[in-house]
């Protein structure tokens, strides 16, 4: 990505959520300090267990959010879904009590607050994400090499695929 | 009587857990029981196992990622009974000043955003207005922006008192980690002087919003929403609310004090019942023992969170709330009021008590006194630890070997001291709405009102992204083969498949 003066250097924020102490849900967070750990200069990371509204401190004030996360979706565990935020569906539809990542930046958006550009979000396909202690799926851990990739594709071209 | 279908609500939100509402029908279609279930995390009391009690109050405030202050606070608390310390004055007022900060932000964020939806919003709206933008609409994007500022500067103080916001690190058995400076407690001054705004500004909103609707006022007071049952809070030596300290007071279902007893002694006073059909606990008052989900005089159920605390206080500790208190009682006819929606109306009242707190306690010469802690001399065995939650009473319990290492360690929780109630409103709310097996779409909001007015948590913290429409209706026939599913689509109207 294309930097010019420091005050213009797009903010590239790598947000991990999950929990640590909670078998696969450890994900985010683990893939996220990874990510610190070889682009330290490139992007800002974020680690947080918390959930709901409390993610509101997360998301403003970058210019590209890439959220890092767990998912369900029957698929095999360790498998990576890439896709933009807007393919979630947030706030007007669905559930009119749900609070999560989604509407919060749509609550953001919505009271002009300074919400990212652009919010990409890598969910890997979690199998456990309810045993305190519990160890992680080996697939799941397998597939931080895969958002490392990731996030590298996008840093070079601003595009995860 | 043969029940022959079932039909499953999942999962009722996804904020803080997944849920699940169950309701069983009897062979005429109409409902049997209704249950309100969690899944539950597991393996806690292994996790904790073998590890230094002091670890106790980081690991339980990761276990929930929507109120772990007060895990980590009722925690501490367990700490100083199990080493029998009793931390210095200062450190015990910026212990309950971070969680005055924190009731008020929480209860803001619940009012506007979470309850918002039924009560600013309004039941009757149409589904696509009834979630968090149509609350902003509602109340105009001014006051959704002052929402989010308040909640960020009391956030910035709790960082600064107690290490982080969202998980804190400061509690240690016999007090807190740093002392208040001067420069801290003036900043909390001043926001706490506009936190007391913007709490009698909320009160307005409540009042302009839903008190002035006949119809809103008419939904809290409807039979639906009424139980009769026992209620438990913690009280300070006037028997007002306190949330970070006191005794456990429980009052009957006709208003009088039924008992009074030393969070130590919460052991010997509540028991569990367990059903087959959930890992959920039901707690009961054990003396009355357990009579199934039923109300009145005779059974051990009871209820915690706002309405609760203001059922069990004889007033608030600060004037502004206090009028608030009286205005509350007396527009509902008289203490204890047992219409559960009105807990919207008495979780403001209780903001409004946080931030006058929070004040008292800013103004307090003694809060920046530089001793804050009391290093624990004696032999660690068993403590017990007991805060009232934004969503009630909750209750850490741990033993220790001589050592300090846990060798058994109990949590109960707001939402397991709820659930015999919880269940009990639910399967109210669905008996009025479901007759011959005909299921209406409005069950949806109905059954979810019904609950949502305690403020659940479903089962702390998981924070995997939803993978599926997040709720359904499914009725089920004598064989468990489903007739009908309802969901919401994407527009947020129900649709039967």
């Amino acid at each position: 990505m294309e930097r010019s003066a420091e005050n213009d250097r797009p903010r590239i924020r790598v947000l991990g959520l999950g929990n640590e102490i909670l078998a696969d849900d450890a994900f985010g967070i683990l893939a996220a300090r990874e990510v610190e750990r070889l682009f330290p200069r490139q992007v800002e990371v974020v680690c947080s267990s918390a959930a709901g509204f409390n993610l509101m401190d997360h998301v403003l004030g970058a210019s590209h959010l890439v959220v890092v996360d767990t998912i369900v979706t029957g698929a095999r565990p360790g498998t990576i879904h890439v896709c933009g935020a807007d393919r979630f569906r947030t706030a007007p539809g669905v559930a009119p009590h749900f609070l999560g990542l989604f509407e919060v930046l749509a609550v953001a958006r919505h009271l002009h607050l300074a919400v990212p550009a652009e919010t990409t979000v890598i969910a890997v396909e979690a199998s456990d994400c309810a045993t305190i202690g519990g160890g992680m799926h080996p697939d799941v851990r397998s597939a931080i090499t895969g958002v490392v990739d990731l996030v590298r594709q996008f840093l070079a071209n601003g595009d995860p695929g | 009587m043969e029940i022959t279908r079932t039909v499953t609500i999942e999962p009722v939100t996804r904020l803080e857990g997944h849920g699940r509402i169950e309701i069983f029908l009897d062979s005429q279609g109409s409902v049997e029981r209704a249950y309100f279930q969690v899944p539950e995390l597991r393996g806690f009391e292994k996790f904790a196992q073998g590890r230094p009690a002091e670890d106790m109050p980081q690991i339980t405030s990761r276990i929930c990622g929507v109120c772990p202050t007060a895990h980590h606070m009722a925690s501490t608390k367990a700490l100083d009974a199990l080493y029998q310390v009793t931390p210095p004055p200062a450190a015990r007022k910026i212990r309950e000043l971070v969680y005055s900060a924190f009731f008020v932000e929480d209860h803001a964020l619940h009012f506007y955003f979470l309850g918002g939806p039924d009560f600013v919003v309004g039941p009757q709206a149409p589904a696509s207005e009834r979630n968090v933008l149509g609350v902003i609409a509602k109340v105009g994007i001014e006051t959704g922006r002052k929402v989010i500022a308040m909640r960020r500067k009391l956030r910035e103080l709790m960082a600064l008192a107690a290490g982080k916001a969202a998980h804190p690190v400061f509690g240690l058995p016999g007090g807190v980690s740093k002392p208040l400076t001067v420069e801290d407690a003036a900043r909390f001054r001043e926001v706490a002087d506009e936190a007391v705004d913007f709490a009698c500004f909320t009160m307005d909103v409540f009042e302009k919003i839903v008190l002035g609707n006949s119809g809103y006022v008419n939904l809290i007071l409807s039979d639906t929403f009424t139980h009769r049952t026992y209620y438990m809070g913690l009280v300070d030596e006037n028997n007002h609310v306190n949330f970070y300290d006191g005794a456990i007071r429980v009052v009957a279902p006709d208003g009088h004090q039924w008992a009074r007893f030393e969070p130590g002694e919460f052991l010997n006073h509540v028991a569990e019942h367990t059903e087959p059909w959930t890992y959920m606990k039901f707690c009961y008052l054990k003396e009355l023992g357990w009579k199934g989900f039923s109300e009145g005089e005779d059974s051990g159920v009871y209820s915690v969170a706002p309405l609760a605390r203001l059922n069990v206080a004889d007033g608030m500790a600060t004037p502004l709330a206090h009028q608030a208190y009286l205005k509350f009682h007396g527009t509902l006819g008289g203490r204890p009021v047992h219409h559960t929606l009105a807990n919207h109306w008495a979780r403001v009242v209780e903001m409004l008590y946080a931030a006058e707190r929070m004040r008292e306690l800013a103004n307090d010469p003694e809060l920046t006194d530089p001793t804050v802690r009391v290093l624990p001399t004696a032999i660690p065995c068993e403590g017990v630890g007991v805060v009232e939650a934004p969503r009630g009473t909750l209750v850490h319990h741990y033993r220790t070997d001589p050592r300090g290492i846990i060798t058994g360690a109990n949590l109960i929780v707001a939402t397991q001291n709820n659930a015999a109630r919880i269940s009990m409103s639910v399967e109210k709310a669905a008996k009025k709405l479901i007759t011959g097996g005909q299921v209406p779409d409005g069950i949806l909001n109905m059954v979810e009102m019904a609950f949502r007015a305690y403020d659940p948590c479903l089962g702390c913290a998981t924070h995997s992204l939803p993978g599926s429409m997040p709720l359904s209706v499914q009725v089920r026939d004598a064989a468990g083969a489903p007739l009908v599913v309802l969901r919401r689509d994407s527009h947020g109207t129900v649709r039967r498949e």
